[in-house]
């Protein structure tokens, strides 16, 4: 069974050999994972766009991910200021962690802070051709193994909320209902074609997202998520299922979102990232909405992986396996791109794991 | 009169809080029971109902604002009649950590029920906060994080507090996604909180 076949045969809610993995990283965790696997790359991008994957096959990873869209801004260069095409100002900031320092890249920036600014804002072109090379030639260069995800995350509220500030989107959720529906529409066009060309291109997944999900509970109320997100998002499934109706498509929000997956299931969602399981307790998402929806992710990120040992680390992933990953329908993987915080024991704990443990030994 | 600014507030209308407020002071209503009544009431609902999954962030931001707005006209009446703020809270985001959604929200739903807030803002040093300690004499210190890499910093300030001798005179209180009462007690922080408006009721337990 290769890559490609394992993560169908799991999308089909049956078991493979052994289950899926996909793990994403930091910059500066790829950096420790080239010494330690003795690969070359250049700046990682942890949601797909740009990188070499030699990381991604030594790992023995099933799924590819190549990204157009928004989310490339994060992590897009090592200067300590930058303005991204979307005119969105970022700093780098550190932090410290027992490997070393770290960095992220944060918005302080956002072009659309004043009101008026929406009337003459233009959004980049998502019809360059130059923004689709990358995925092109992932998918001539590894679709026959892997299975290849088309990234477009951050696909409206999260990059509204980088065009106009956090606090601000929050407070036209709740007072400016029609100034949302076009501040939403900038971003959800930009990456509804980037969608669609990925899926002509021949992409097998399509992962979309945005966080609405806090650590117990939701950030905005279910009652808001269907005025302003779920016809929006419905429409964006239903077009990439119009092109290619075998077309799976993932969705991202952390943390606390259940009181809204009954909805995703209605508008044609196939795979629910990344299961927070401090927020969703995994085994009960399973067997309540396992038959509609397979998972991605699953393994903490919050305690297990940083601060947990490598046992804890390997009992929780066959525990997963037990339960959210029982008769297949789990892509397995931590639930956000592993931090410098991380022991390379328990990171390696987890990908040998996986790769070694088949279904029929649990 | 004080319904209207109540009302208002829950409603997250400054406009209207700013007229009620108006109309009341015009009406030599007592500033103190404009802000017990009309506004910190109106505040300790919007928290109950937070509690309660009956509203969410936009709502409970929006009420904050008003809240705030309204508190913009009052202060000066406040401060003539001597009406002071309940206890006084310095917070931040710890250094290397820049979401500050967390903090704003529990610094509103605080100056909502009476606290004074001293916001020192984003990935403040222990320096900063020892510094912040020393100018303005807060009984509570508020620090955030919402990444694992930056929480340890939260432990790493307590440890600076006690360098200090400061660590005595303030309630350290901490909150942010991967915070629980485990890592709270491990750090040594008096106070923990998983959100905005248990944070402002049990700040309020403490005085």
């Amino acid at each position: 069974m290769n890559h490609r076949e394992r993560v169908q045969t799991a999308l089909a809610h049956e078991e493979p050999d052994r289950c899926p993995m996909q793990i994403s990283f930091t910059p500066e965790f790829a950096d420790r994972l080239r010494a330690q696997l003795n690969t070359s790359g250049n700046l990682h991008n942890p949601h797909g766009g740009g990188n070499t994957y030699a990381i991604e096959r030594a790992l023995n990873q099933d799924m590819l991910l190549t990204s157009v869209g928004w989310a490339n801004s994060y992590y897009a260069t090592d200067a300590d200021t930058y303005t991204d095409e979307w005119q969105i100002d970022w700093q780098n900031i550190e932090y410290q962690t027992k490997y070393g320092p770290g960095h992220y890249t944060e918005m302080v920036g956002h072009p659309l802070a004043e009101d008026a600014a929406i009337d003459s804002y233009q959004a980049p072109n998502p019809h360059r051709p130059e923004l689709y090379t990358e995925a092109a030639e992932v998918i001539r260069q590894f679709k026959k193994d892997y299975w290849i995800v088309g990234v477009t995350v951050t696909t409206m509220f999260e990059t509204a909320w980088a065009l106009r500030g956090y606090e601000q989107t929050l407070v036209d959720l709740a007072l400016n209902p029609d100034y949302v529906e076009r501040l939403f529409d900038i971003p959800l066009n930009y990456h509804m074609t980037a969608a669609q060309k990925l899926v002509e291109l021949g992409v097998d997944m399509i992962w979309i997202g945005d966080d609405v999900g806090s650590q117990n509970r939701m950030l905005i109320s279910p009652a808001t998520w269907r005025r302003f997100f779920k016809s929006r998002m419905a429409t964006f499934i239903a077009t990439l299922k119009s092109i290619n109706p075998q077309i799976k498509v993932a969705y991202h929000s952390d943390g606390m979102i259940e009181p809204i997956i009954p909805d995703l299931i209605e508008i044609g969602l196939d795979v629910l990232n990344p299961i927070q399981p401090k927020s969703m307790d995994p085994q009960q998402i399973k067997s309540k909405y396992g038959d509609a929806l397979c998972f991605w992710g699953s393994i903490d990120e919050q305690h297990t992986l940083p601060f947990g040992t490598p046992e804890d680390v390997r009992n929780e992933i066959i525990a997963r396996l037990k339960t959210i990953g029982k008769n297949g329908g789990l892509i397995i993987g931590p639930t956000h791109h592993v931090q410098l915080d991380t022991p390379l024991e328990n990171f390696m704990a987890m990908v040998e794991t996986i790769a070694n443990t088949p279904y029929s030994a649990l | 009169m004080l319904e209207k600014i109540y009302e208002n507030v829950i409603k997250g209308n400054i406009a209207g809080v700013t007229e009620g407020i108006q109309e009341a002071l015009a009406a030599n209503q007592d500033p103190s029971t404009i802000l017990k009544q009309g506004m910190i009431a109106a505040m300790e609902e919007v928290g109950r109902r937070f509690e309660n999954e009956e509203c969410y962030i936009p709502e409970m931001l929006i009420a904050a604002r008003a809240m705030q707005s309204g508190l913009s006209i009052l202060r000066p009446r406040l401060i003539q009649a001597n009406i002071e703020p309940i206890g006084k809270v310095v917070m931040g985001t710890v250094k290397g950590d820049l979401h500050d959604i967390g903090k704003n929200l529990v610094g509103m739903m605080l100056e909502g029920v009476g606290f004074e807030i001293v916001d020192v803002g984003t990935s403040v040093a222990a320096a900063q906060f020892i510094e912040a300690i020393e100018t303005h004499q807060p009984k509570f210190v508020g620090m955030s994080a919402l990444l694992t890499t930056t929480m340890p910093e939260i432990g790493t300030t307590i440890k600076e507090f006690q360098k200090a001798g400061v660590r005595d005179q303030i309630i350290v209180m901490i909150g942010g996604a991967p915070i629980d009462q485990k890592f709270a007690d491990e750090v040594g922080a008096d106070l923990y909180a998983p959100d905005a408006a248990a944070a402002a009721n049990k700040t309020k337990m403490l005085l």
